[in-house]
């Protein structure tokens, strides 16, 4: 089998479950939403910076990522397909297949989280397509991390709240050049130019990431 | 078994114990006693800086212990790899503490003096404080897996995970904290504003405190060692 083959199975796998139970997609959405209600309520009518703004997005994000993707791997556990998975398919592949799947259902929040943002907080973009890039590709560290994170997790014999303990150091440097991207994208001024160093490092932190994590994966996935 | 790796000669172990503590100890009976230049505002906690930088060092010198020997034990090293990248880690992690807080108190009563600052978001203190934050993250997990072949493994793997983000806060930080350390943001560099006195015995202390890393890190690593041997139960 070819590895775009497998790590198509695999994705295609994942995408079926999930339409069937919807399980993943309606506890993130609905997280979101939530704590983004909260965030409005608490804030009131008080006017808020930019910087606090993209800071409260991605805060939002950061944490929807570390409750709903730390599933990935855990699921497979529980159902006992593990070993099914393990004997079709290379670890690369399902490292990647998991990640596109990551990747995608971090899209679907990105886009809910920001539409709500801009409704209730009231969200000016001067610059659309910058923001659109920075959520990208901040997602795609994002879901590079926590996938590699999810399958660490779920060897774990207590689970816990274990996913966001070991997400947060690790995606600091993320965080903080997501934040200021986003800042630029709501400001405006110069836009992309003034963004370039933000999407440069984003762009660099997700391929290490990735290419960090597909060497570990097959320490964490063989037994 | 792997325990032979740990027989040591402990005739020769003692000599070097003896001269690391013997050279400590005068590095900091010279940081007390020996003149030093006056210099307004620092005056006499311009001493720090024999204690405040090496700790840095010394905690840079662990990292870097730990992540090679967590390499090992994904090359196979076994138990014994995952014990020495444990202890690294503690004894790392105590020596970043004592820096984060050597360097709170004394920036507290020199740089920020008079603005009632305790935390500063200086790009230094950040990157330490999420050194710690990633270790203590490393220890929970830690505790989270029971089987001993496992835990060994999979703490390796974040260990390394996190070692490979900690470079871009290098480039990330500066650009968006600014930093009154000597040598950053255009600071004239440590060699530049240091009195050739102070280097004297700065050096020293230097190897002085990384020899203390390593004294106690063989010390734990060698007590892990016998524990393992004789309880068939590394601990975590």
């Amino acid at each position: 089998m070819s590895w775009i083959h497998g790590t198509w199975a695999v994705l295609e796998k994942d995408l079926r479950l999930e339409l069937r139970s919807r399980y993943a997609v309606n506890m993130l959405l609905m997280f979101v939403l939530s704590s983004l209600l909260l965030v409005a309520f608490s804030v009131g009518q008080d006017e808020i910076s930019p910087r606090l703004r993209s800071a409260l997005l991605w805060i939002v994000i950061l944490f929807s990522a570390s409750i709903g993707l730390g599933r990935a791997f855990v699921a497979e556990e529980e159902r006992g397909t593990v070993l099914l998975l393990r004997l079709n398919v290379r670890g690369s592949m399902v490292y990647a297949g998991k990640l596109a799947f990551n990747f995608l259902l971090l899209l679907a929040v990105d886009v809910v989280a920001t539409a709500v943002v801009a409704l209730i907080l009231d969200l000016d973009v001067a610059v659309p397509g910058l923001l659109a890039a920075v959520l990208a590709l901040g997602s795609l560290g994002l879901a590079g991390a926590t996938t590699l994170l999810a399958a660490i997790i779920a060897r774990a014999s207590n689970r816990g709240p274990l996913l966001p303990v070991l997400l947060f150091p690790i995606l600091v440097p993320l965080l903080l050049s997501v934040v200021s991207g986003t800042r630029e994208a709501l400001a405006g001024g110069a836009g992309w130019a003034a963004a370039g160093d933000e999407l440069a490092t984003l762009a660099g932190f997700a391929g290490v990431i990735i290419t960090t994590a597909v060497l570990l994966f097959d320490f964490v996935w063989d037994d | 078994m792997p325990f032979e790796q740990t027989a040591v000669d402990v005739r020769r172990y003692r000599i070097i114990r003896t001269v690391i503590l013997v050279w400590l100890t005068a590095v900091i009976l010279a940081a007390f006693l020996l003149p030093i230049p006056r210099i307004n505002i620092l005056e006499h906690t311009a001493r720090n800086l024999y204690f405040h930088v090496p700790m840095w060092f010394t905690m840079m010198a662990a990292v870097f212990v730990s992540a090679w020997h967590s390499l090992q034990v994904l090359r196979g090293g076994g138990l014994i790899r995952d014990i020495r990248a444990l202890q690294a880690a503690r004894v790392g992690a105590a020596f970043g503490i004592m820096g984060l807080v050597t360097g709170i108190v004394w920036s507290k009563y020199t740089w920020y003096v008079g603005t009632d600052v305790w935390w500063n978001f200086d790009p230094r203190q950040t990157m330490a404080a999420l050194q710690l934050l990633i270790y203590g993250a490393y220890f929970v997990l830690r505790t989270a897996v029971d089987e001993p072949e496992r835990r060994a493994r999979v703490a390796a793997v974040y260990n390394l995970f996190a070692a490979v983000t900690v470079p871009f806060l290098l480039y990330v930080l500066p650009r968006q904290l600014q930093s009154l350390h000597p040598g950053a943001d255009g600071n004239p560099a440590f060699s530049e504003i240091t009195h050739p006195i102070m280097r004297l015995i700065f050096y020293p202390a230097v190897i002085g405190f990384i020899g203390l890393f390593w004294v106690l890190y063989t010390q734990r690593v060698r007590i892990a060692a016998v524990k393992l041997r004789v309880t068939r139960d590394p601990e975590n």
